[in-house]
Order: C-alpha cells, then structure tokens, then sequence
C-alpha cells in the first residue's frame, strides 16, 4: 500500500474536516454570557439607564426649544422684512421725518426794497414755488419741506383765493425756510452750488424776493407728511399685469 | 497514522481563527455536511486498517457524501420535510458502524500483539 499518499490526501480531508467542525462550532456556539449581576447591581444599571433616559429627554426638549425657536425667529424675520419694506416706502412717500445731508433755502424779502418804500411782498407765488421744486428735483434733491411743509409727489401748490397753499397749508408770512435733503453731502454740496447760479434765484429776484442759498449741511431734517395720502385711484397691480 | 490528526487539528485551529461565520439558515448545511465527512473519514479510517483503503473511493465519497447531505438537507428545507434527518440517521448509524469495526480491529490487533508478546 502506498502510505504517503494516503497520508497527504487524508490529511487533507482531515484538515477540511476540522475547518468546517471549528465552523460550524463557531456558528452554533452563542456566546451565553449568564447575567450574574443582583438586585443592587441591577438598580445600578437601571439608574444609570434612566440617566440616560433623561439626559436625552433633555436633549430632546433643548432641541425642540431650538426648532420653536428657529421657527420663531423665522416668522420674526418675515416681519421684520416686512416692515423694513414698509418702512422703506414710508420713507419713499414721504411718511417718515428725514435728517441727512442737505441745504436750506430761504426765502425772504428784499430788504432793500423795503428802504425804498415799496410794499412789502407778504406773497411767494405758487408758480416760483412751482419752478423751485422743479429745479430742485431736477438737481437730484430727495426729501423737500417748503415751511415745514413736505412736498411729495402728490402734493399739490396752488393759490386760493390769492394765498399760496401747499396741501392747504398756506404761506402767508416770510420769510420761509425750504429744506432740501439729498443722498449725501457731496451731492448736497453740489445742489448748494447750483442753486447759487439757478435760474430761480433770478426768478426770486424780479418778485422782490431774495432766495438765500446755505451750504451744505450734513444735518437737516425734513418733517415728515402730516396729512393722510389720498389713494382713492390707486388699484393694486392684477396677476399677469391687467391694469 | 499521525498526520492526518495534525491535519485535523490544524483545521480546526485555521477554523477557530479564521472565525468564519455561516449564517444562521445555512448552519444547518454545513452540520450535514459535517456529519457526512466524519462518516467519511471514519470510513476512510476502517478502510485504511481493514486493507481495502481506495483514494478515489475516498475522496469521492467524502465530496459526494457532502453534496448528497447537502442537497437531501436543501430538498428538506423546501419540501417541509426534515430530509436531513434522514442524512444525519444514515450517518450517524454508519458512522458508529464504522467506530465499531475501527474498535474491534484495533481491539483485535492489541489483543494479538499482546498474544505476540506472551508467546515471546
């Protein structure tokens, strides 16, 4: 009989054997590990489990906090654009009081006129208030109050019965202040410079009125629109641009 | 007659390292299949003292009494039968056969040595 052979192929099969007997113990064997640990053991390990409970309650809750929270700030923060939106456009209509760069004109009496004899001109015309606005647009003025009086885009300058209103405020005694505010101190410089050399000052001139130009000044304020703004033809714009 | 014990203790040993898991539906396979080489290896054992060892009769068998285990234990699992009982009665009984001719040989073998030793 050939023993070697035998020997290597038997061994092999043997060593096959063996792999899958260690397998297939190592698969069946469950690791039975007996809980040995009594009652006082035990309630140390439910106390602990229960700190653990509690500790991620706990972190539920602050995390819950944290989303109320994040929701709340969220809606506040609607809110707040909202009404930065609102406050935006009060200040465009002219709503809200304005203190920034900007130049002061004032109209007052030639005072030399009143040397001479002549009557005293009491009246700026509606017109010369008019082309005044008119100029002062044109030269990139913002936020305009003539006598405390604010001009916005629907403010209307007229004379009734021979006394020059503005919103029904009328101008009866000179001289007056007109506040003009711009963006900033440059362009407020410029519109000073302007003014200097307008054509309205001229304008002022042949009524008997002197228009007094100041320099720029980095704080005036302009009051804001007192009346209530009338919208009764204004239609909020349709979806898809009806009107 | 010492190696293939090594080889099977170095089995074992490579088994127990390597700890290679065999999922829990599949264990019952691989106990048939164990089952079937131990048969086999006994067999091989009896063979080998009763000088009728044949190695292709060896390795086939023991391969093909592994996949036969196998298979009987498959046909078990889907026909709702326990097949593989089967498999295990049949080679449980042979293998106490086996272990029983393996004893006696051995048994027979000692008692004649002892035999020797006296005359001597």
């Amino acid at each position: 009989m050939d023993k070697p052979k035998i020997n290597i192929s038997f061994t092999l099969i043997a060593a096959v054997v063996g792999f899958m007997i260690a397998i297939q113990f190592q698969t069946v064997k469950k690791p039975v590990e007996r809980d040995t640990r009594d009652v006082w053991q035990l309630r140390e390990a439910l106390l602990k489990e229960k700190e653990l409970q509690s500790n991620l309650l706990n972190e539920i809750r602050s995390n819950e906090e944290k989303l109320s929270a994040y929701e709340s700030k969220r809606k506040q923060s609607k809110e707040q654009t909202l009404r930065e939106t609102l406050d935006e456009l009060k200040m465009e209509a002219g709503l809200t009081e304005v203190t920034g760069p900007g130049i002061t004109l004032m109209i007052e009496p030639i005072v030399e006129d009143i040397k001479l004899g002549y009557p005293v001109t009491k009246v700026v015309s509606p017109e010369l208030l008019k082309r005044l606005v008119n100029e002062l647009n044109m030269y990139e003025a913002k936020y305009v109050a003539i006598d405390g009086q604010r001009i916005i885009n629907t403010t209307v300058i007229r004379d009734i019965n021979r006394e020059t209103k503005i919103d029904g405020h009328s101008i009866r005694s000179l001289p007056i202040e007109v506040n003009v505010g711009v963006d900033s101190i440059n362009t407020a410089e410029k519109l000073s410079n302007r003014m200097k050399v307008s054509k309205s000052r001229d304008e002022f001139f042949t009524e008997s009125l002197r228009l007094n130009v100041s320099e720029a000044n980095p704080n005036v304020s302009i009051p804001a629109y007192d009346n209530p703004i009338r919208i009764k033809y204004m239609e909020p714009i349709k979806e898809g641009g009806g009107s | 007659m010492w190696l293939p014990f090594m080889g099977l203790v170095i089995g074992i040993i490579l088994g127990l390292l390597t700890e290679i898991r065999i999922p829990e539906e599949y264990s019952n396979y691989l106990s048939i299949a164990v089952l079937a080489a131990l048969d086999t290896l006994f067999g091989g054992i009896r063979a080998y003292l009763q000088n009728i060892y044949d190695e292709k009769v060896f390795v086939s068998g023991f391969f093909f009494n592994i996949i036969l285990a196998a298979s009987l234990a498959f046909l078990g699992v889907h026909l709702g039968v326990d097949l593989y009982l089967a498999a295990v009665f049949a080679f449980g009984v042979r293998l106490f056969q086996n272990i029983a001719v393996i004893r006696r040989i051995l048994l027979t073998k000692w008692s004649t040595n002892k035999e020797k030793v006296e005359k001597n």
